[in-house]
Parts: structure tokens; C-alpha cells; sequence
């Protein structure tokens, strides 16, 4: 046992022992989110289970943070209040269960032993499956299950805590490789259950700090009086605003015998937010640096450097204050808005700065939203008595979305409606039909009919190797959806877009309209423009910037 | 339970669907739902909910046509402790996504109604 050990690993554990650990293992699963997200069904990329786990546990650590609980019995409760409040998607609600569980054992016990630990993860188990008439194997259930197992045959007389955990990643991660043989449709999918990869990734996170290989430099502590109840918008906003650099770098480090130790003692010094994620191969690092520079070149002396990406987050924190708050304020005597005197409000979800202006510039006031990383619905709430009209219409712009909207309009004393917009061209076709003397009524019936009226291409890239409906697709081929279905796989743009069209079929609409998304380049747009005007004379070819992540183009037409 | 089938397409040949048939689909995906302890009849019982076997779920799984739309309104009892908006929703979501793909109907609307939650020691 070495002196770091001996330091991490007392032979009980206090309320803020356990809240380092935990906070550890919620900086290793969101370090870990995207390839969660990944692990998706469908090969689109708008699974959301990893994003939500993480949330859902980020949600917790904070509510943790804030009371400075050293009792063990009573952080584990605060912990679970947390998670319950802040619970995201299926699988953060079950994550809460498990936290839930978790705590109950550990109830009025000041310190726990490693023991009380293996106990208290069979109770979380227990208590997750206590929430569902018919458990289905071969899920995040059945990993915590097994995990708990783990856990409870390491408890020897002599065992530590990482003994004990030790157990439960192990078990865990058979449990984890054995779902895609429990489930046919994850074998069919060649991936395992991303819920319970996420639970693998909690446990490993605390493993490793117990280990003494800690993931995450210590997080700022929120304010006492930062109000951070939840909404990830507000967090997000205050991430990028508050942050003392002025660059989020993220790269990845390929070489040999890496010291995730030295080169995390090496960066610190550079800014704040770091974290060093990986093994002696390859690692991952992510600080807040105003020189961006210098963390590069120092990690281009260790090796090669892979992925980088360095985004500017004051402009970052600008454009998503702005997305929040679209309309100019009374107070400030612009005015101006065309939609601003009528006698309904508009709010509207959008993807990508491109469609955010487009629909705030048509009056909305906008959400920000996305395949990952969908709004909640307290920020359509909010959005929603944000306007300073009592009738609202509400574009959710998204399949996914519209259940959420329809939630959000139950919790209001304003009269919502609800237009069931899948995609974001349909909600800008919405908006346009708005005229200025309709009833609400007519307003909403004329609304839904122009966004109807408009089919929607979508071009994006497969996450991973999947078989749908018969068509083979490879990881990184293109994706061709038509109205969210995919219908189409390929390689080239212009083919795969040309196809999709084809199905709709294109002549016998009037227009479409180009939205290329953030990571697209001018020449690829310029390639498909040339592509489409071509292979469609007659019809009028538009390009408007929509931004969006993920997704190459969003082609409407109408 | 109205019995009128749900007729789905015209061309080329006429396909209807029995809303038996769409609340005994509903009830599987529901009990699959996390957060769901069991379905529940619509009606109380001595002003509390009562959880229906798994066979007898017709009275707890409402299936209707309005207009152009399906209506399913689902009664169910959640544990207690869990967050019930989420799981309501994620019912919402699973519901009108299965049908909506076994059906090729889009225009689903599903209502969910908690009629109690169950305590769990």
C-alpha cells in the first residue's frame, strides 16, 4: 500500500471522502458521455443515454457540493435528492433509484466500512428493480445487479474499499459484455447497453480515484448562492461565463508510456478545468487555457496529437446568451419585433446558431436544443412565461422534442399550443404562415398545415456498423433521412442527397432549401449546390446557414 | 373500450386495426417502463387506484380516435421516490414511438394517467 493509497483509502468512509469519490467518478462518466451517447440503437447520432446519466449525476455531486455534508448517511441522502431532482431520460431516472437505494443502507451511519459498501450497492440494485413491474435483462438493471454480487463476494475481514469495488467493476463489466447475448436488438445493433456502460463508467471513475489514478483536477466549488437547481442551460451558460480563461482546448495525445501524472502537473500551471483521461497510449486532455499554444506544443513534444479543438468561449458564452435571450427587452426601447405586439408568443427549439437567428429573427424566442442534448422542460417553461403574452405557441422542431413541449405547456397557467413540428424547417414554415389578424385558433390550424406541407432531407454520418431494414451501413457512411427516417446510405453527398429527393418526389415541390451544418466546409456546400441545380433545373435552389451539429445538411422542401 | 377498428390505409387495400389489439401492444411496452409498478384501473376503488393483473390491463388502457389521431390514455401506479414527470414522459415517448412504428401511423397521442404511487420498504 503506498502513501497515496493510504491517503485516499481510510478504512471508513465520511461524507466528504464519499464526495470525492463520487465527484470523481461523475468527471469520468462525463469524460465519457459522447461514446455513451454512441451506443445508441439507431445509428443516428441523437441517443442520449450518456448525456442524461451524466446530468442526471453532475445534478447530484452539485446538490452534494453545496451542503458540505461530512456525515456519510446524510451526504448519500442529499446525493439521491439530488439525482431525484435533477433525474434526465429513463436512464437518469433509474439512476436516481439506484442512488436512492444506495443511501438507504447508509442511513444514520456517520463513517461506513467497505462492508457497508457492498451493501449498500446490492440495496441500489434492489431498489432500482423495485421500480419496474417487468425488469428487462440485459440493461443497466442487470449490471447493477451483478455489480452488487461483485462487490459482495470481494468483502473479505481484510478488504478495502478498492477491493470491494474492484469486485463490482469486474462483475460489471462481464455483466456489461453479456447484455448484447441478453438483448437481440443490441447484438443486431453490435453494441452493448448504454446504460449500463454508463454505470460501469461510475464505478470505474471511483475505482480509479480510490486507486489513485484521479481523473479530473478539483472542479470549482458553485457558490452557495449560485441557484444551480438544475437546468443544464444555466450551467452551461455559467460554465463558459464564469470560467477565469478565455479557450476550452481538447486534444488527444498518441504515443508512448504517458504519464497522465506528469503531463496533468505539466498543464495545470497553463489555466483551469483540467482533466487527463486515458492510458499509457493515449490520453485525453481538456483544460481552460488562454494559451492555447503552449499546452499544444508542450503536448506535441509527447507525442502525436490527434482531434484537437479550441473553441473561444467567450464568444461561446455570448452566442448562447443570446440564444436564450432573443428578443430585445421592452425596457431597452429597440422593440421592433415583428411578433412582439401580437396577441400570441412564439418559442421555438433550435439546433445550431444558424437556425437559432433564422427563428429569432422570425419572432421566436428560442431554446436551444439538439439531437444529445435536447431542452428540458424547464427551459420551454421558462421560455414560455418569458413571454409577455398570454397565448403561446410552442415549436419543438424535433420528434424527440415534442413530448417535452407538450409536458411544459401542462405546467402553465398560459394557454399553450403545441404544434407538432419534427424538424426545424417545418417550425421556420410555421412561422412564416403567422399573420397578424388570425384568431389563435385559425393561427394554429394554418400553422401546423404550412409545416406539413414540408418534407425534410437529412444527411448525416453513422455513428457505427449497423444493419436497418436491410441496408448494410458502415461506421462514418453517410446517412441519408428522409422526415427522420433513414432511407438511404452512401458515400457521397451529392448521391446520397440526389436519392432522398428522389423519394419525395422533389418535382413536385417548388424549393429547397440548403442548411448546411457547423461542421461542414465551403466547398462541400458549393459541391452539393452545384450537384442540385444540375440535376434540378426547375426547381429554386436557396442556401441559408442552419449550423447545426451532427448533421452535415438539413435539406427543406417546399 | 370502443371496439370500432382503427382503419390505417385505404390504398391499396383497406388495413384496420382493433384497438385490442393496440392496448394489449400498449400495456407490453408500458410495464416495460421504468418508473411503472403496474397498470392501473381507470376508475378508483374506494378513492384508491388498483393495480390490474397483467391480463386485465383493458381497463386501465384507453384506446380512441379523435378526429385523425389515436388517443391512447394509459392509467398506471409509479413507485414512490422516482421522478414522476420524467417517467411519465419517457411512458409518453415509448408508447407513441412503438406504435408509431408498428402501426406507419404517425398521429399518435398518448395521455398518461398516475393513479397512485406505491411506497417500496
Amino acid at each position: 500500500m503506498t502513501a497515496s493509497d493510504a491517503a485516499r483509502v481510510p478504512k471508513r468512509c465520511n461524507g466528504k471522502q464519499l464526495h470525492a469519490v463520487v465527484s470523481t467518478a461523475a468527471g469520468w462518466l462525463q469524460a465519457y458521455a459522447p461514446e455513451v451517447d454512441a451506443l445508441n440503437v439507431y445509428p443516428v447520432p441523437d441517443g442520449d443515454t450518456g448525456s442524461n446519466m451524466s446530468q442526471t449525476l453532475r445534478a447530484a455531486v452539485e446538490e452534494g457540493a453545496a451542503c458540505g455534508e461530512t456525515d456519510a448517511g446524510r451526504y448519500a441522502a442529499i446525493l439521491a435528492h439530488g439525482a431525484l431532482m435533477g433525474a434526465r431520460g429513463n436512464s437518469g431516472v433509474i439512476l436516481s433509484q439506484l442512488l436512492r437505494g444506495f443511501a438507504r443502507p447508509l442511513a444514520s451511519r456517520p463513517t461506513f466500512s467497505p462492508a457497508d459498501l457492498a451493501e449498500a450497492l446490492q440495496e441500489a440494485s434492489a431498489t432500482a428493480y423495485r421500480g419496474v413491474a417487468k425488469p428487462v435483462e440485459g440493461t443497466v438493471l442487470t449490471v447493477a445487479r451483478m455489480a452488487a454480487e461483485g462487490a459482495m463476494r470481494a468483502v473479505t475481514e481484510r478488504a478495502e474499499f478498492r477491493h470491494v469495488l474492484d469486485g463490482a467493476v469486474d462483475a460489471a463489466r462481464v455483466a456489461l459484455a453479456e447484455t448484447q447475448n441478453q438483448l437481440p436488438v443490441l447484438r443486431q445493433a453490435g453494441v452493448v447497453d448504454a446504460g449500463g456502460r454508463g454505470y460501469l463508467l461510475i464505478l470505474e471513475g471511483a475505482l480509479r480515484y480510490l486507486q489513485g489514478k484521479s481523473v479530473l483536477a478539483p472542479e470549482p466549488v458553485p457558490s452557495p448562492n449560485g441557484a444551480r437547481a438544475g437546468a443544464t442551460a444555466h450551467a452551461r451558460l455559467e460554465h463558459a461565463g464564469t470560467s477565469a480563461y478565455g479557450y476550452c482546448t481538447e486534444f488527444l495525445i498518441a504515443g508512448r508510456d504517458l504519464e497522465e501524472e506528469s503531463v496533468r502537473a505539466q498543464l495545470a500551471p497553463l489555466g483551469d478545468s483540467l482533466l487527463v483521461v486515458g492510458d499509457g497510449e493515449i490520453l485525453r486532455v481538456h483544460i481552460h487555457t488562454d494559451d492555447p499554444g503552449r499546452a499544444l506544443s508542450f503536448a506535441g513534444g509527447l507525442g502525436r496529437l490527434r482531434k484537437v479543438k479550441i473553441d473561444d468561449m467567450q464568444a461561446q458564452h455570448e452566442e448562447f446568451a443570446a440564444e436564450v435571450e432573443p428578443l430585445p427587452r421592452p425596457q431597452d426601447g429597440r422593440g421592433g419585433n415583428r411578433l412582439e405586439s401580437l396577441p400570441i408568443g412564439v418559442v421555438a427549439a433550435a439546433t445550431g446558431p444558424g437556425f437559432a437567428r433564422l427563428l429569432s429573427s422570425l419572432g421566436a424566442r428560442v431554446v436551444p436544443g439538439g439531437q444529445t442534448m435536447n431542452p428540458s422542460t424547464e427551459q420551454f417553461l421558462a421560455a414560455i412565461e418569458a413571454c409577455p403574452q398570454s397565448t403561446v405557441i410552442v415549436l419543438p422542431n424535433n420528434k424527440n422534442v415534442i413530448s417535452t413541449a407538450q409536458q411544459a405547456a401542462g405546467l402553465t397557467e398560459k394557454i399553450v399550443h403545441v404544434i407538432g413540428t419534427a424538424t426545424t424547417p417545418q417550425g421556420i414554415a410555421a412561422l412564416l404562415t403567422m399573420r397578424l389578424n388570425d384568431s389563435p385558433a385559425t393561427m394554429v390550424e394554418a400553422m401546423g398545415e404550412a409545416a406539413r406541407q414540408v418534407r425534410t432531407a437529412e444527411l448525416t454520418s453513422a455513428v457505427r456498423e449497423v444493419e436497418i431494414d436491410g441496408l448494410r451501413v458502415h461506421r462514418g457512411d453517410l446517412l441519408g433521412l428522409l422526415d427522420g427516417t433513414v432511407v438511404v446510405a452512401g458515400h457521397d453527398t451529392g448521391l446520397v442527397a440526389c436519392e432522398v429527393l428522389d423519394l419525395m418526389p422533389v418535382e413536385e415541390y417548388e424549393m429547397i432549401t440548403v442548411y448546411p451544418g457547423a461542421e461542414v466546409g465551403v466547398e462541400a456546400v458549393e459541391g452539393l449546390m452545384a450537384v442540385l441545380g444540375e440535376r434540378y433545373p426547375r426547381i429554386t435552389i436557396e442556401q441559408v446557414e442552419g449550423g447545426q451539429p451532427h448533421y452535415q445538411f438539413i435539406l427543406s422542401v417546399e | 373500450m370502443d371496439d370500432q377498428p382503427i382503419e390505417l390505409d385505404r390504398r391499396p387495400g383497406r388495413i384496420e386495426v382493433s384497438p385490442a389489439a393496440i392496448a394489449r401492444a400498449t400495456s407490453r411496452v408500458v410495464l416495460e417502463c421504468y418508473g411503472v409498478v403496474g397498470i392501473a384501473d381507470r376508475k378508483l376503488k374506494h378513492g384508491k387506484a388498483e393495480l390490474l393483473d397483467d391480463q386485465l390491463y383493458d381497463h386501465g388502457i384507453k384506446v380512441a380516435i379523435q378526429g385523425e389521431q389515436i388517443v391512447v390514455d394509459v392509467y398506471v401506479v409509479v413507485e414512490y421516490g422516482t421522478r414522476i414527470s420524467e417517467v411519465a414522459h419517457n411512458i409518453m415517448n415509448a408508447v407513441r414511438d412503438t406504435l408509431q412504428r408498428m402501426l406507419g401511423f404517425p398521429a399518435i397521442i398518448v395521455n398518461i394517467n398516475i393513479q397512485g404511487l406505491r411506497i417500496s420498504v
